[in-house]
């Protein structure tokens, strides 16, 4: 029993530190100092405690903007994915209609396509329509990558709600769509929200699209981390740190929900 | 947290967009946009200090060099114009001024003229057109730089101002007997600059040439010479992308690399290292001088603007400051002031050394390759690779990627450029 116990802890540690230890030395790179990130070998504390970095990278003229029209563009893309990918995705969960699997085949197209290639094309279509530099055009490009996720996870979702709930509901009165509102929504919310994160985080993290489609109105991907790359070492950690903090937040907020979906969509 | 927890978080995320909606102020600002000084920092100096006292407001935005055509030219097909002004390399500006995208400047440099900018320097951006595609805008090149430590290592006779790639050997293998680590250091890492190695600085010192000399038996000597020299090269070169890292680490006491990516190394412990130019081989001491350039774009919302910027960019005063803040040097008559920080004065003084060398051989950006520049640089890194790497013999890899050479001449059209000597047509590998 004790044997046994020791290895679950040990195993709990060491999935704990396969986490926390990259995380660590990305804190101790940040605030540790310039001289401390290229000196050799590392000391596995901080030499001195400075946020010099740390605020020099907050205070880049421009990133708070930049942070605005990435949430925009990431909320629209949530919004435009759910909007689009759970009716799509209820349909073919429930409906047997001609060409539903070569609907599931296709809706995977658009992430076929490398985006580099459809660069010019795109980006003269963006023009004519008036969404160049929008937040709302990246926002629907990001909506396109999103989408097959949004729709093969929620007719997973739906799938795994059983049928009979809906019958028993319309028994009692409910209408097709009061049924869907009052019984398979409510079961599928948390499953739902998980998509709707993901199409979220998707967004927040494309560069290539949010690049070649604006010119003011960068989202912060677009704007920082392309170059983070090219910058010294002790910048690139620094904005390694402040960028991790808020998806740590996030996960850590939303976890139970993403277990939810996990224990569904494996189902 | 369950449902209602869930959609207080969604209407939170929403209402925060849509309050927060920036307004969008700014938006009729100029749009510069440019290759060069990209990483944070150096963005933020642009914006801060050499932008500071700009005639009018400018959104600084930087761009990827290969999106650039691409975005000049969605720009053009689609009809609406955001960028006024653009700053790039002369071999990045050129595909914009053949696919017709820029305006030409010629009454601009007229007026310029009285700055000292080089004629020769000034003719570069015609493109040989007979019209100014560009003002010339700033200058830099690639240098050495070495730790104090390795400076009593030098092969006794060997000027450090003046060395060769043979005394370079012998340093870096007298290094590597008394340490027993490999000190000399390239940026041969997957975002690095080694390319240009090849192609302004090794290729010319041993060949005289690039293009037309690729597989020649001076070449095949070269190639031999240099797996040598790289038996005392740190392995880890492979993944150095700006040298000034492993240099400040202390992992290499010698390197190489554009002197934007030394620069750091310099200005944090200037009395650590000396700068110092690349060293010569029989046919000279090739070198590759960076030119940087400022175009309008055809059809740009602000023309006047633009030009009126340019002529602030271009001003002595401006171009001092620009050296100070990002260690580009002027093209203009500018004296840098002697109150100049010491990192940057010891990159002047490598710079000036290697301009004034007596057997410097300047070697020019690939010019006229377009998109297919990408192709021509990975000729060089991918004979180096079976080269020196790999250790497969000269001659056969050189003929092979000399054909693949050839074919990327071809397709392009491209004329030779300096050192080779001039062609008609495109520029034929011998």
């Amino acid at each position: 029993m004790t044997l046994r116990r020791g290895v679950f802890l040990s195993g709990i540690a060491v999935l704990c530190a396969w986490v926390l230890v990259p995380l660590y030395l990305i804190a101790l790179g940040a605030v540790g100092g310039r001289d401390a990130v290229n000196s050799w070998p590392k000391s596995f504390w901080p030499a001195e405690l400075s946020l010099s970095t740390i605020t020099a990278f907050m205070n880049i003229a421009g990133v708070w903007t930049s942070t605005l029209y990435s949430v925009e563009a990431a909320v629209l893309c949530m919004l435009f994915s759910i909007l689009l990918g759970v009716p799509a995705g209820y349909a073919l969960a429930r409906f047997a209609f001609r060409g539903a699997v070569a609907f599931r085949l296709v809706v995977l197209l658009t992430r076929a396509f490398p985006v580099a290639i459809l660069a010019l094309p795109l980006t003269v279509s963006f023009i004519r329509l008036g969404l160049y530099d929008t937040p709302l055009g990246v926002g629907l490009m990001h909506t396109a990558l999103a989408l097959p996720f949004a729709v093969l996870v929620s007719a997973s979702l739906f799938q795994a709600i059983p049928r009979e709930f809906e019958e028993a509901a319309w028994v009692f009165g409910c209408s097709g769509i009061t049924a869907f509102l009052r019984v398979v929504l409510p079961l599928a919310l948390p499953g739902i929200a998980a998509t709707a994160i993901f199409a979220f985080v998707i967004s927040w993290n494309e560069v290539f699209a949010a690049t070649v489609l604006t010119v003011r109105h960068k989202t912060l991907t677009a704007y920082l981390l392309s170059v983070l790359s090219e910058s010294p070492l002790h910048v690139q950690f620094a904005g390694g740190f402040v960028l991790i903090i808020p998806s740590v937040l996030f996960i850590f907020l939303v976890r139970r929900h993403l277990f939810a979906m996990w224990g569904i969509a494996n189902r | 947290m369950t449902r209602p927890g869930l959609r207080g978080l969604s209407a939170a995320l929403l209402g925060a967009t849509l309050l927060l909606a920036p307004p969008r102020a700014h938006a009729e600002d100029m749009v510069f946009v440019s290759t060069q000084m990209r990483p944070i920092e150096e963005a933020q100096k642009v914006r801060d200090t050499i932008l500071k006292d700009a005639p009018a407001p400018v959104a600084y935005v930087t761009e990827d060099p290969p999106a650039l055509p691409v975005r000049v030219k969605a720009e053009m097909q689609g009809g609406k114009h955001t960028i006024s002004l653009i700053g790039a390399l002369h071999g990045e500006l050129q595909p914009l001024a053949t696919m017709g995208a820029l305006m030409t400047l010629d009454d601009l440099a007229a007026r310029l003229k009285e700055r000292g900018i080089p004629d020769e320097v000034m003719k570069l951006g015609q493109f040989g057109t007979g019209h100014q595609m560009y003002i010339p805008w700033m200058q830099a090149t690639y240098l050495m730089v070495a730790n104090r430590q390795a400076l009593p290592y030098l092969p006794a006779g060997a000027d450090i101002n003046a060395l060769t790639y043979d005394q370079l050997q012998a340093w870096a293998a007298a290094i590597q007997e008394k340490t027993g680590k490999r000190m000399l250091g390239f940026p041969a890492g997957p975002k690095g600059l080694m390319h240009r190695f090849f192609e302004g600085f090794l290729y010319p010192s041993y060949t005289g040439g690039v293009v037309v000399p690729f597989r020649s038996d001076d070449a095949e000597k070269m190639w031999t010479a240099f797996a040598g020299l790289w038996k005392t090269v740190n392995p880890n070169s492979t993944s150095y992308n700006f040298m000034q890292e492993p240099l400040l680490a202390g992992d290499v006491w010698i390197g190489f690399d554009h002197v934007a990516r030394v620069l750091d190394a310099l200005r944090q412990k200037p009395d650590d290292f000396v700068a110092f130019p690349a060293p010569a081989g029989p046919k000279g001491r090739g070198y590759m001088p960076v030119l940087a350039g400022l175009a309008v774009a055809k059809g740009a919302p602000d023309a006047n603007g633009a030009m009126a910027l340019i002529d602030y960019l271009a001003k002595p005063e401006t171009q001092i400051t620009t050296a100070r803040a990002v260690g580009f040097f002027p093209v203009v008559k500018a004296t840098l002031p002697p109150d100049l920080d010491p990192g940057l004065k010891l990159a002047v003084a490598a710079i000036a050394a290697t301009g004034g060398a007596k057997d410097a051989l300047p070697s020019l950006l690939p010019i006229g390759l377009g998109q297919k520049g990408g192709e021509f640089d990975k000729v060089f890194m991918d004979t180096f690779q079976l080269v020196v790497l790999r250790g497969q013999k000269p001659r056969a890899v050189l003929d092979r990627q000399g054909q693949e050479m050839q074919r990327i001449l071809t397709e392009t059209g491209a004329p030779c450029w300096a050192p080779d000597p001039p062609s008609q047509g495109a520029c034929q590998v011998k």
